[in-house]
């Protein structure tokens, strides 16, 4: 499904993967996370060559995937509780992922309580609570509304500047890659490939995605980009 | 957002869902009383061999507890229900686990176990007694029989519906096989177990009486069977009423449990 891909991504930074379906974009990102094996191929975190799920990377997923018995904190507190971290410390540090994501009055509600926008915030805290090198985000925000998803693309830069985790961002939605990355790696298909790597040199931090759209130099490079997905998605309609 | 319209809506809904609850609750008693207004009524003019009616049921509910027959019968029911039903259950809960979560058990067992779900178990009790004689062991194994299957299909089916999502949530947080079961194949599946345990109390409760008519005679059952015979319908008559009771109560109980225990899966459908 995916040939000849290789990238690096660099502490703190923010880089998406982007393309049409078909791409191979989220089975990279599974991959990386460890939840399929590549036939070939290698991947390191820090230097360390990774085999298998671990600490070292953070995964949210598509749906938030929350575990419906558990509340929001205990949510939080999943990965730290099979890591082997005693209560107390995993209670701490739900607490200041709670506070992080503004879901502090939160804490005790079940997911079924929770809006779609506050289960994917929990998604993210569980994630960030374990510490990890790397953020993997697979297409994280695309099951919401189009007002919830700016709200939590622009939290997201708020938790990037405050944790200055590295992301690395899997997305369909040029805008989405735009604003929120450093780099935007564009994936071909057929089999996946990468097309093309684009820098995005806007500082941060960075206003709202509306306030963005609103800048003459960020219409130009999505329309860049733009160009770079087009030829191959005209060629599958013909 | 308007939080305040938000809030109102719901409310609204309830209060008319409470009040159609409340007259939904009138018709059901009044149902009640007039059923057993006309069974009073009806009743008494029927040959008493062939019926009761209630009020001569509850004198002869007093005879019998004041004979001391009835507690000792319920006694005798509730002893082989409860410990065939527990451990029809413990290894039906068991085997259901290790049933669904393993495709290799399952294609080892499922064959038998879909056989015997299949078969009417009341045709292997003569099988039963040439193994266990007609006393307490038999009544025992034939409650755990009885018990053991929609337990052990209701769990293995509940851990197959495990979403695949959730497990991947699991193994990306570096979760091993013991914490996958213990984290989220048990919790997942816990509504589906307990569906199956309140379904197994019915089908336990039946395999009671099966076994107290067809090995030695006792308990309630066994008193039903006695009366029966001697033609004292009405005397026959309570521990029918009671076992109805029994799987009522039972039941009831289970299916309270099964919100405690699972409170999301049934929110789930409230909301």
């Amino acid at each position: 499904m995916l040939r000849a891909v290789s990238f690096d991504v660099f502490e703190s930074e923010i880089v998406s993967l982007i393309g049409e379906s078909g791409s191979g974009k989220t089975t990279m990102l599974r991959i990386i996370q460890g939840l399929i094996k590549a036939d070939a191929g290698e991947i390191s975190v820090g230097g360390a060559a990774i085999r298998g799920p671990g600490y070292d990377r953070g995964i949210v997923f598509q749906q938030a995937n929350l575990l419906p018995w558990r509340t929001a904190r205990s949510n939080i507190e999943f990965g730290l509780e099979l890591k082997g971290v005693g209560p107390e410390e995993r209670r701490t540090r739900a607490d200041e992922l709670l506070g992080l994501i503004g879901l502090t009055e939160f804490a005790h509600q079940y997911p079924h309580q929770l809006s779609g926008g506050m289960q994917q915030r929990v998604g993210v805290a569980r994630a960030l609570a374990i510490d990890p090198e790397i953020l993997l985000m697979d297409e994280p925000f695309s099951a919401l509304d189009a007002q919830t998803r700016e709200l939590l693309q622009y939290e997201l830069l708020r938790i990037h500047v405050q944790t200055r985790k590295t992301i690395l961002f899997v997305t369909h939605d040029l805008d989405e890659a735009v604003y929120l990355s450093d780099r935007v790696i564009v994936m071909g298909t057929r089999p996946g490939h990468i097309k093309a790597v684009i820098n995005v040199p806007f500082d941060r931090p960075r206003p709202t995605l509306t306030e963005m759209r609103g800048n003459a130099a960020f219409l130009e490079l999505r329309d860049h980009i733009w160009q770079q997905i087009r030829p191959e998605s005209q060629g599958v309609s013909r | 957002m308007n939080a305040a319209e938000l809030e109102a809506a719901p409310i609204d809904a309830g209060d008319a869902l409470a009040r159609r609850k409340r007259r939904l609750t009138i018709i059901r008693v009044s149902s009640i009383i007039v059923a057993f207004g006309c069974w009073e009524i009806f009743g008494r003019q029927i040959n008493p061999l062939f019926m009761s009616y209630p009020s001569k049921i509850v004198v002869g509910a007093i005879t019998l507890m004041q004979d001391g027959v009835l507690q000792t019968a319920l006694v005798e029911s509730l002893r082989t229900l409860v410990l065939g039903y527990v451990g029809g259950a413990l290894v039906g809960v068991t085997a259901g686990l290790l049933v669904g979560r393993y495709r290799e058990v399952e294609a080892a067992t499922d064959w038998l176990i879909n056989a015997l779900y299949a078969t009417p178990l009341v045709a292997l009790i003569p099988l039963v007694i040439l193994w266990f004689g007609l006393g307490f062991q038999a009544k025992l194994f034939i409650v755990f029989l009885f018990t053991l299957f929609p337990v052990l299909i209701n769990t293995s089916i509940g851990v197959k519906n495990v979403s695949r999502s959730l497990i991947d949530v699991a193994v990306a947080f570096v979760a091993n096989e013991r914490q996958i079961f213990s984290k989220i194949i048990l919790p997942a599946s816990l509504p589906y177990v307990m569906a199956g345990l309140r379904l197994g109390i019915g089908r336990a409760i039946i395999g009671m009486v099966t076994a107290e008519f067809f090995t030695a005679i006792s308990g309630l059952g066994g008193l039903v069977v006695k009366y029966g015979n001697n033609f004292r319908t009405d005397e026959m008559l309570v521990p029918v009423l009671i076992l109805m009771g029994l799987g009522v109560l039972l039941t009831g109980a289970l299916q309270r449990a099964e919100q405690l225990i699972a409170p999301w899966k049934t929110n789930e459908h409230n909301d």
